[in-house]
């Protein structure tokens, strides 16, 4: 029965059979694998190598032998057609000329060439990075017709002594005083410790006769009164701050002394704000 | 091993063994080209926009408006 069993399930598996020939044969390994023929598989005669085993008295194997008991009945055939011939190699194959397509150069070469590649993808994509974060911040940044219109002359000549002028810059007020020599040595004679944003008078001007500062309150963003105040300075209306003459916070609630914007002087009576 | 290009050979084992060898070589020989490379196209560009434009920019016609 092991033997049947064997063939039965080599035929399933189309492993070590072929095909058979005839159509009778092939009926029967039909009938035999779809088990529709089962008491066929009784008249099949024993193979030839398998008659010299000892049997039981079912008639099933007892000696077993090494070789696979697979198919050997009549129409069956061996498959043979995975066994290789043995050939001469060297006669039977031709290998073509591809010297034209090698490379001249060895592995140096092309270890350099692949560096050489990866560095030039490296710098252009620095330098194109670069080139975009350039373009794009000077984007961001004001354009020469705005910055021109950022600045602001102003004739000093115009400005008697001891008198203030106001202007406007970038929308907000911006005071210059022409101090005279008394009001120079009054802002200079305060002592800083005593000062709530301490800060000497040569720190807020760049001339001690030209104290040039914007006019927006630091408590609140009002605009302080000139000569005003309990320090002959500025005093802020809305809540009561006091500046003195070097526009530093003196009394009230600002926290910070007048801001001094960036200006220079162009000559001797010219100031350009900006 | 014999090439047939074995001079290119020798010149690229120097190359590689000079520059490509050292990373810190390498990448600062990558920034000297991105940076060599930035000036030489911007000029190059400069130089073609101002022939395509020549006779339409500001600095063209400047002497025409003597202050």
């Amino acid at each position: 029965m092991v033997h049947l069993t064997k063939l039965a399930a080599a035929a399933v598996n189309r492993t070590s059979i072929n095909a058979p020939y005839s159509a009778v044969a092939v009926k029967k390994l039909f009938e035999t694998s779809n088990y529709v023929r089962k008491e066929s598989l009784e008249i099949f005669f024993t193979p030839s190598w398998a008659v010299g085993a000892k049997r039981r008295s079912d008639g099933s194997i007892l000696s077993k032998t090494f070789v696979s008991a697979a198919p050997c009945v009549g129409n069956f055939q061996k498959r043979f057609s995975s066994s290789s011939a043995v050939v001469d190699s060297s006669k039977s194959t031709i290998v073509p000329d591809f010297s034209h397509y090698k490379k001249d150069s060895g592995p140096n070469t092309s270890r350099a060439f692949t560096y050489l590649m990866v560095g030039a993808t490296g710098a252009l994509t620095a330098a194109g990075s670069k080139a975009f974060v350039t373009d794009f911040l000077a984007n961001l940044s004001a354009s020469a017709d705005v910055l021109a219109m950022a600045k602001v002359e102003v004739d000093l000549a115009k400005i008697p002594e001891g008198k203030n002028l106001t202007i406007k810059w970038r929308g907000k007020p911006i005071f210059i005083r022409h101090r005279t020599p008394d009001e120079i040595a009054e802002a200079n004679s305060v002592q800083l410790s005593e000062l709530r944003d301490p800060q000497s008078d040569a720190d807020r001007t760049q001339k001690p006769e030209w104290l040039v500062m914007l006019g927006v309150c630091t408590h609140l963003g009002c605009v302080p009164i000139g000569e005003a105040g309990d320090y002959n300075g500025w005093y802020c209306p809305c809540h009561g701050s006091h500046y003195d003459i070097s526009g530093r916070i003196r009394k009230g609630p600002a926290p910070l002394n007048l801001e001094v914007p960036v200006y220079s002087f162009e000559d001797e009576t010219k100031l350009v704000i900006g | 091993m014999t090439y047939r290009n074995s001079a290119l050979e020798k010149y690229s084992r120097g190359v590689y063994r000079t520059i490509f060898r050292r990373n810190t070589v390498f990448l600062a020989g990558i920034f000297a080209t991105a940076f060599a490379f930035e000036m030489a196209f911007d000029t190059v560009t400069d130089r073609w926009w101002d022939r395509m434009n020549k006779g339409k920019q500001w600095k063209d016609i400047k002497d025409r408006f003597s202050q």
